[in-house]
This record gives C-alpha cells, structure tokens and sequence, in this order.
C-alpha cells in the first residue's frame, strides 16, 4: 500500500501533519454533502472519545482534488485536533469494489505514514452511516484494547445474502471466527493491525495486490489480534443491480476464494469456531412485510442454468451434486429447496475449482450466478412468514453445515485428484 | 528378316528385363525403408503412449480446454491422436528414403517443395489450433453471459459465436495452404453472413420476451417509486 495516488499538496500536508493519533476514512462522496463537512461531523463524533486525540480524516470531498489546509483552528483544549485530506479520484473503469479497496488501501497508507494508534473506515452508503457509527468503530480500539472492529448491521431477512449465504459461515468454518460481516465494509483498526496489513501488501509485487477488504479479518484471525464487533444499526442498502450481479459475485467471491488460496495451510488445522465479543445494544426493527421477493425468475434462471451450463459445472463439480442439481431443477417452484449440504459442497468445490484453475477463473465464477440465485430462491420460500429468530437459527444451521462440510473441503483440496463420486 | 525381327525382340526384351532387374533393388530397398521405418514408428509410439498416459495427457488436455482433440481422436483419446500422427509422420520419412533409392532426383525436388509448403502448413496448423481455442472460449462466455442474463437461446447464441470463429479459423488456414482460391473467399462470406443473419434473427425474435420484461419492471418501479428492493447481497 502506498501513497502514490496520493496528491504532491496532499502528500506535503501529510508530511506538514507529522503525527497523530487516529485516521478516519470515509469513501462515500454523499455523506459530507449532508451531514456538513467532515471536519465538524468527526469533531461531533470523537468529542465523545475519553481524551483529545490529533485526527486525520481522508474523505471524498467530491472533487478528488487538495482539500483546503486545514490546521488546528478554532479549538479549545478538550476538543480532538482535525486536519483532513482527500481522496484520489476512482481509477477509469474500476468496478465499485475495486474502488472501495483502493481507498482502503490509501487511508491504510496515510495511517501508516501518521503512525496512528487507530484507524475507522466507513465505505457503506450516506444514508445509514452516521456519526455514532464513527464512535463505534474506534473506540473498542483505542479504549478497550481491541485490534479489529467488525461491523453487526441490523438487517431485514433477505438483505445482506451474499453474506449470510456464502461470506460469514464460509469465514467461521475456515477461520474459525463467528463474524456477521467478514468483507466489512466498514471496520475499525489498530494501528498494529494496520502497520502487520501494510508489511503484508508490500511483500506482493505490484498489480498482484489482494482486494483489501478481503484481507482484513482473516489476517487479524492469524495474526493473534483481538477482534470484536460492534452493532452499527440499519445499513442502508444500494438497490441491487440485477443485470450486475455476476460482476459483482464474481469480484466478490475472487477475492475470498485468492485469500484462502493464500492462507490454506493455516485454515486446514482449525476445528469448530467461537463466538466474538459483540459491542453495544442491537436495534430493533419491525419486519418489512410490505416487499415481497419474487422467486420464480430466481427459479427460472436456475433452472436454464441447469439446462445450460452442466458442461462448465461438470468440470467443477462432482457427479452426484450434478445429479442432485438435475433433480431440483425438474421441482415444482413451491417445492424448490436447496439443501445446506449440496449448497455448502458446491461453495468448497467452486473454490477448489479456483485454486486449481480448471477453468478460467472468471468463467468458473461467473457460473456461480444461477446457483446463487436458487440459493436465493429457496431461502426466500424458506423463510416466506419465518420472524428473526428462525431467520438467526436458519443461518445457525448454514454456518454449522459448512463446518460439518470442512473435512471433505480439506481432503479434496488435499488431494484434488482422487476420485469423489 | 525374321532373325532380324527376333534379333530385335531378343534385345527389347533383355533391355526391359534389365530394367527391371535395375529397379529390383530399389523395390527392396522401398520395402525395406518402409518395414524398417514402421517397426521405428511402432517402438516410438508405444514409448510415447505409456509416457503420454504416465503424464494423465488426456485429462490435461481437457483441462487445457482443448476437448476439440479429443473428438477428433481415435477412441476420443488425444494420446492416440498424437501417438498415430508421428507413426505417420516417420513412415512417410521411411517412404521418402525408399523412394530416393529409385531415383535421386525425384524425391529431392519433393523434398524441396514439401519444405518450402511447411512453413505454410505449420501457419495453418497454429491458426487452427488457436481458432479452437478461441472459439471455445468465447462459446463459453457467451453462454455463461446469456444464462447470466436469463436469455432462453443462451445454447443457440454461444454455438453461433463457436462456428462464427470457427469458419473463420479454417478459412483462413486454407487461404494460407493455397486451397480453394476465390471459392473459399466467396464460401466464406455466405457462411459468415449466414450465421451472423442467422443470429441476429434469434436474438431479435428472442429478446421480445427480455424487452417487455425490462420494460414491466421499468414501468412499475416509476408508477411506485416508495416500491423497496427487498433483496440486498453484502
């Protein structure tokens, strides 16, 4: 991680900084333009803090360009020093994730560079992310010790899905840590987590860095750091793209499935998972009744996967999850479920089939999207008039089925070559 | 006259049986190039079988995402296919070396227009083979886009972009090769435009379905904006 991107103004003021004690990154362009500029709203938001702290905020002021010299001005003795810099404008052509790590890796950058004892970054839409969120996010970690602060959402049942069905039990089972959202994308770091981060992305040759986000809590796992997560209340969701959504799977679950390449040899010995401390008070909120989830295009697109792809899958697969793939396609919609098993042995096979490149990994990640969406599918049936609490042991049942799972993920990746029927 | 016209037969006759007798040894040697040049063939191709087999050639070939050869081969295994090809290859050498024993002239100036054709064999061999490799993976991102995009011709769109690239591998291989002239050129153009007419009319008279799909969707996310996306991924 470097500060390349980094303007030469920006860079002098960095340098004019000197030091300090927290860096706070806030990516989206929206937020400072409603909640006022990001000075005052960080001042708010870490005069709560025990003791005055000298503060960085790298935000997008919307226009990517210097931000005005911003020094310690207008401040008495107990309130926090803030100076600001601003992000670099999104490279051409990079997807929303892409962006997203690469300012992860600017605001680690200018963390590194300040020596800062904590780190907040919040990358999740204007309109959830407040300033208790701030608050939240740092001080676990400058006043209770803790290296990583994962964020707890609170969440309707079919939002955040890609997590519930793949991202969270995947990272308990391999990591052995039962965290909500393992990809973020809003965290709080130590500066000690941030200095082992910034060791780590140097050692790779450049243009092979890994995304950011999907480093973070499986190098705090392995590197003995305190981790925790802290109830940040409702996250306001991007509507979903449909047409997209295989880009952003395929982005997603790439950058999962490279990090597990690289840590195999550690996650292979990990037995079972524990829970992690969770900070603050969950929000409640009153079932949405009134969005309804369609499933029969869901159905249908699965089922002309099926139809279609069984060549791509045959090649990653084995033959009985072929066959059990076939038979659901041939149910009726009301019947469509996808058990946990076969969808938990396609997640580990997809995975496997990645790291073995038996086809182009592209290829091989965008064919995930029908099962995917049968997945999807057969939850929302699933879980049509199910409340909270069957929604949390619906998910509980997931994660434990990937564990139960990990002993064929750690034979077949073993030894990828012997026959599995 | 009689003794002059047996005379005369006598001496064509010893003349022919002489010639035959001259090329006696060059039958021989043909014989014997080719025997000598299949038994080489036969020890080289077993060899080459167990260390192709030893390597798991067949299943890297596939991997390789070149399953085309295995459709070619014999008994659908590209070891055999390779195997075959250069027994073929070294009993046309022993065939070359037999027949220089009949005249030395006449496989030479073979020989010299052979390699000067290699060149554009190997070109067309290399064209060839990318051609596949191309065709194939466009084939497969173009079906897994079109199933991505819930299009009911997904098959039918992906084998188009497999042959569009296809003719135009083979096409122009046999350019390079010199075969078929115009022919080829004109053969070309009416298979290309068929096959993109062709697909231009399954994907028009198949996207009605998509169209009015998008549209529905469009129009009653305008007639209700407070409408909630219930589904969200990260």
């Amino acid at each position: 991680m470097e500060l390349d991107a980094v303007s030469q103004p920006e860079l002098e003021q960095i340098e004019r900084v000197g030091g300090a004690d927290l860096v706070i990154g806030i990516l989206d362009a929206e937020s400072m333009k409603e909640n006022g500029s990001a000075i005052s709203v960080m001042r708010d938001a870490l005069a709560e803090l025990s003791k005055p702290l000298r503060a960085m905020v790298v935000c997008n002021n919307g226009t990517h360009g210097p931000a005005p010299a911003t020094d310690e001005i207008d401040r008495d003795k107990q309130s926090p020093a803030m100076f600001s810099c601003s992000l670099p404008a999104p490279t051409p052509g990079s997807t929303p994730q892409q962006n997203i790590s690469n300012a992860y890796r600017t605001v680690f950058a200018v963390g590194g560079k300040l020596g800062v004892r904590a780190c907040g970054v919040i990358a999740s839409p204007s309109e959830s992310a407040t300033r208790r969120w701030i608050y939240r996010l740092v001080q676990p970690v400058l006043d209770l010790g803790f290296d990583l602060v994962a964020p707890c959402y609170t969440r309707q049942k079919m939002e955040g899905l890609l997590n519930r069905s793949v991202l969270a039990p995947l990272h308990q089972a391999l990591y052995g840590q039962q965290l909500q959202n393992p990809l973020g994308p809003d965290f709080g770091l130590s500066g000690k987590l941030l200095q082992k981060l910034l060791i780590q992305d140097a050692g790779r040759r450049p243009g092979l860095e890994l995304n950011a986000l999907a480093t973070i809590a499986p190098t705090a796992a392995f590197g003995g750091f305190q981790v925790c997560e802290s109830h940040l209340g409702i996250r306001t969701q991007r509507p979903t793209d449909w047409g997209n959504l295989s880009s952003l799977l395929s982005e997603v679950l790439g950058a999962v499935f490279l990090e597990m390449e690289g840590r195999a040899a550690h996650w292979q010995s990990i037995r079972g998972s524990k829970p992690i401390a969770r900070l603050g008070q969950a929000e409640m909120i009153s079932p949405d009744t009134s969005a309804t989830v369609d499933v029969h295009d869901m159905i249908e697109s699965f089922q002309l996967g099926a139809k279609n792809l069984q060549d791509v899958w045959g090649l990653i697969l084995p033959p009985t999850s072929l066959l059990e793939l076939r038979r659901l396609s041939r149910l009726a919609e009301d019947q469509f479920r996808l058990p946990d098993q076969l969808w938990v042995r396609i997640i580990y096979d997809f995975a496997l089939g990645h790291r073995l490149r038996t086809i182009s990994r592209d290829h091989l990640l965008r064919s995930i999207t029908p099962l995917y969406l049968g997945w999807i599918a057969s939850y929302a049936l699933e879980m049509r008039m199910a409340g909270p609490s069957e929604v949390d042991a619906r998910i509980e049942r997931l994660s434990r089925a990937y564990e139960e799972n990990k002993s064929y993920l750690v034979s077949r990746w073993r030894w990828p070559d012997r026959f599995s029927p | 006259m009689w003794d002059q016209v047996g005379q005369a037969l006598r001496l064509s006759m010893t003349k022919m049986l002489s010639q035959l007798a001259s090329l006696l040894p060059g039958i021989v040697a043909l014989l014997t190039a080719l025997i000598l040049s299949a038994i080489v063939a036969w020890a080289l191709s077993l060899v080459l079988r167990r260390s192709l087999a030893h390597l798991d050639f067949d299943r890297r070939v596939a991997q390789w995402g070149l399953p085309a050869l295995a459709e070619w081969s014999p008994s659908s295994s590209p070891t055999r296919l390779v195997t075959r090809a250069i027994a073929a290859i070294i009993i046309f050498i022993g065939f070359l070396i037999g027949i220089s024993a009949f005249d030395g002239a006449l496989p030479s100036q073979f020989v010299i227009r052979l390699f000067a054709y290699l060149p554009d064999l190997m070109t067309a061999l290399v064209v060839l083979i990318a051609g596949s490799i191309i065709a194939r993976f466009l084939a497969r991102s173009v079906l897994i886009g079109a199933v991505n995009m819930n299009l009911q011709y997904a098959r039918l769109l992906s084998v188009g972009v497999k042959w569009l690239v296809t003719v135009l591998a083979v096409t122009i291989a046999l350019e390079r090769l010199g075969i078929g002239g115009g022919i080829i050129r004109l053969a070309f153009g009416i298979l290309f435009g068929g096959i993109v007419l062709a697909l231009a009319l399954a994907v028009g008279l198949g996207s009605k379905e998509l169209v009015s799909r998008s549209l529905e969707r469009e129009a009653s996310k305008t007639s209700n904006p407070q409408m909630k996306e219930p589904v969200g991924h990260l």
